[in-house]
């Protein structure tokens, strides 16, 4: 549910990270923060247990700057990723205007990937919000493990991205793919916006 | 004191509800952790971080007191050594809005809570029901956006 004031030219977004865990949802946030100039970003907010992983959310405010003369601001969450977090990653969804779905490249993992997926277009109906249309984009991490470890961007297209989203290869620790994906979420919660679908206006 | 609005049909009845509880800090946001109006903030990125924690206390202890009791909580207090935060949903026809309000030795839970029944009064009262969205970007905001990405990251 974006938030546009008219009076003040502002626009607020709320961009979740969801994924499976140890995907590296926080990584993104954590590479983001670090990259951000102090007078463009708040504190990142972690609830994280004591050997970090999350436990509630991260969240990493974020002033874009002026768009179309708004001063747009996103607010960056990440799920837990663990599948007994069921709940708090319903929670978290709520009023969500955009999704990045991280998934891990690791062959591995594609189970879990799967089932993230599914998890997310759950609880995205639950918010009663169509999955089809809700702006989404997948980043495939962890692209700069050994390749016999990792399924290619192909191979994870066939598994995961059946709407053939916008999809990234991403290493956040070290962070090719996460600018890349932060902006075509962006592009695409603001293209929504733009063209007059869902927002509160003021 | 500090006083930014979103929506501006909240202004009135938050700065009485500031005035009269004397509260230092006060937020309206919707559970989804979007801010609505707020007094006792400068920067707007805590404000942002003040609501999505007060969204999250909201959430777990709502999913807690429906645990517990089948319901969820009407509204949560903590005291601390020097401030104490009170935190409670309003319901209006348009949607649930929470109220977070901060205060000190200045005023006290009994008042905070006479005067949020006020607010919440007000808050119902004026809050308009949900409008449709009109176009708000131009048709080549991509460019500004990728701009602003660009220098946020030192790419520019």
């Amino acid at each position: 549910m974006s938030l546009v004031n008219y009076a003040t030219r502002e626009i607020t977004c709320k961009i979740v990270y969801y994924g499976p865990g140890r995907s590296g949802k926080t990584t993104n946030l954590h590479y983001i923060y670090g990259q951000v100039p102090d007078d463009r970003k708040g504190k990142m907010v972690s609830l994280a247990t004591q050997t970090d992983r999350t436990l509630f959310f991260d969240f990493l405010p974020l002033d874009l700057g002026n768009i179309s003369g708004f001063t747009t601001k996103f607010q960056l969450y990440t799920v837990p990723g663990q599948v007994y977090y069921q709940t708090t990653r319903k929670l978290v969804l709520q009023g969500a205007d955009g999704v990045v779905f991280v998934a891990d490249s690791q062959a591995r993992q594609l189970d879990e990937n799967i089932e993230s997926m599914q998890d997310l277009h759950a609880n995205l109906a639950e918010h009663g919000i169509d999955a089809r249309t809700v702006p989404l984009v997948i980043q495939y991490n962890k692209q700069d493990l050994p390749r016999e470890l990792i399924l290619s961007v192909d191979e994870l297209d066939d598994a995961l991205n059946f709407r053939g989203v916008p999809a990234f290869p991403a290493d956040a620790l070290h962070g090719p793919g996460v600018f890349e994906t932060l902006r075509s979420v962006s592009e695409l919660v603001l293209k929504r916006l733009s063209a007059g679908a869902t927002a509160g206006a003021r | 004191m500090t006083f930014a609005v979103v929506e501006n049909w909240v202004e009135p009845p938050l700065r009485r509800f500031v005035d009269d509880a004397r509260v230092l800090i006060a937020l309206v946001l919707h559970p989804s952790g979007q801010v609505l109006a707020q007094s006792g903030f400068t920067r707007a990125v805590d404000v942002m971080s003040a609501c999505a924690l007060a969204a999250a206390i909201h959430a777990s202890a709502g999913e807690l007191g429906k645990m517990l009791e089948g319901r969820a909580f009407g509204g949560l207090h903590h005291a601390g050594r020097e401030r104490q935060i009170f935190l409670a949903p309003v319901l209006t026809p348009r949607s649930t809005f929470l109220v977070l309000a901060v205060f000190d030795r200045e005023s006290s839970l009994g008042l905070v809570q006479l005067y949020f029944n006020e607010l919440s009064s007000g808050i119902a009262a004026a809050a308009p029901l949900p409008v449709e969205q009109a176009p708000v970007l131009a048709n080549d905001f991509e460019r500004e956006l990728n701009r602003n990405l660009a220098a946020l990251f030192g790419r520019a």
